[in-house]
């Protein structure tokens, strides 16, 4: 009798019924064969059966914890928001459900928490320049100079996505580690980095005094504001490596 | 539901079941903080979908599903961060193929992590997670039949990937 190789996984996983279960176990002593390739999902089982549990004893975060309870979060802290998505609420209201967060943003923008600059100047990474504009400075400017995206230098910093702009120069998404965790959009000008958009990252209503890791992710009123300045598509790895290779100048326009 | 007691009953359950829902999710998604995200937007669901749960079927599968379908939408409704991911993974797989010369066998958590996503599925929820076929059938919405077969194919695939003491047989 030939056993399915399907049949012996289900044997090993339990999933059979009586008879079957019986029939395996005669063929099993009949033919080394068989009990081999039973063993052999057996092992396979056991082997995965760990696999990724070190998230068990990890402790949940609050933010989960309180979402199962049907207690809202309400997670979106101060969002400072600055040209790009204003002008893209106001310029392109047609596109709907996708800006919303920008219309959403922009409504926040005189709710700019005084705490959240005073720590921006504190921390030394952004910075108000000549003009009133905010400039990335010391870590970050030298991570949005330096690093690929999704690079994951144990940095203050990370860039997340690069692109070229309408007005021709590089952008580039961040985020910000710590206990003010942020998100932003810079776009190069000249020698700087000009912050276009930031805001601060959701916030775990019981931890609100730990650190942070960056967010993976930007949020939702930068990536609002990238897709208000972005021509075409993100550069891809090549692309970035190419931009960096000549300063993140904004080449001639194709 | 029939009283505020029992919703605040299946709410412990849900909390209960956290845990294991974030191990799912980091099946789905790489990045702890993003498969996080999707856990929370699939809780927040079910809270609002309890009249849904059919109380003869597991919460747990019924939560996976939830999960999983978060995802989905997730990565349908950004487009451009399912790039972002992308280049993400494009540098990782760069930096460990230098790794992989070095260790002999592959962990468990990085061979599952190499196979195609229907088969990871598969696996994790019946070798990882101990759903019964009929239940990781339901939670992936395919018959029980493509079920085994994504499991059969991906256990293979670890099989050779972790080489296995017995796996000298055909």
């Amino acid at each position: 009798m030939t056993i399915s190789d399907e049949t012996l996984m289900a044997y090993a996983d339990g999933e059979l019924d009586a008879a079957t279960r019986a029939s395996i176990e005669a063929a099993m002593q009949e033919d080394p064969e068989v009990a081999k390739r039973v063993a052999r999902h057996r092992a396979l089982r056991e082997a995965m059966r760990g696999a990724f549990s070190a998230v068990l004893e990890e402790p949940v975060p609050e933010r989960l914890i309180a979402a199962a309870r049907g207690q809202s979060t309400a997670p979106k802290g101060a969002v400072v928001e600055l040209a790009f998505a204003r002008e893209a609420a106001r310029r392109k209201p047609s596109l709907g459900v996708r800006w919303q967060p920008a219309a959403m943003a922009a409504s926040l923008l005189l709710g700019v928490g005084l705490g959240f600059l005073a720590w921006q100047s504190r921390s030394g990474l952004i910075q108000s320049g000549p003009g009133g504009e905010l400039v990335a400075k010391a870590a970050l400017a030298e991570v949005l100079s330096t690093q690929l995206s999704g690079d994951r230098a144990p940095a203050l910093a990370m860039a997340h996505l690069s692109f070229r702009a309408k007005s021709g120069g590089y952008c580039r998404t961040f985020s910000l580690t710590g206990t003010d965790a942020s998100s932003g959009l810079a776009c190069r000008e000249g020698n700087d980095w000009k912050i276009k958009a930031w805001a601060e990252s959701p916030r775990d209503a019981a931890n609100s005094g730990n650190f942070r890791t960056a967010a993976s992710e930007d949020s939702p009123a930068v990536r609002a504001a990238v897709e208000a300045s972005i021509d075409g598509e993100p550069l891809d790895h090549a692309g970035e490596i190419a931009a960096r290779q000549a300063g993140w100048a904004a080449a001639a326009k194709r | 539901m029939s009283t505020n007691e029992s919703v605040q009953n299946i709410q412990e359950q849900i909390v209960a079941l956290l845990p294991r829902l974030r191990r799912f999710a980091r099946n789905l998604v790489r990045n702890p903080h993003d498969a996080d995200d999707v856990v929370q937007i699939a809780v927040e669901r079910a809270l609002l979908r309890l009249d849904q749960w059919r109380r003869d079927a597991r919460l747990d599968s019924w939560l996976f599903k939830i999960v999983r379908n978060a995802w989905i939408d997730e990565v349908r409704a950004r487009g451009r961060r399912a790039k972002i991911f992308m280049l993400e993974e494009a540098g990782e797989q760069i930096g460990e193929s230098s790794m992989e010369r070095e260790i002999d066998r592959w962990s468990a958590e990085t061979a599952l992590i190499r196979l195609p996503e229907d088969q990871r599925l598969a696996v994790s929820l019946v070798l990882v997670e101990g759903l019964s076929y009929k239940d990781a059938a339901e939670v992936l919405e395919v018959p029980l039949g493509t079920l085994t077969s994504r499991l059969a194919r991906g256990r293979e695939a670890l099989q050779a990937m972790l080489r296995l003491p017995e796996g000298e047989s055909s």
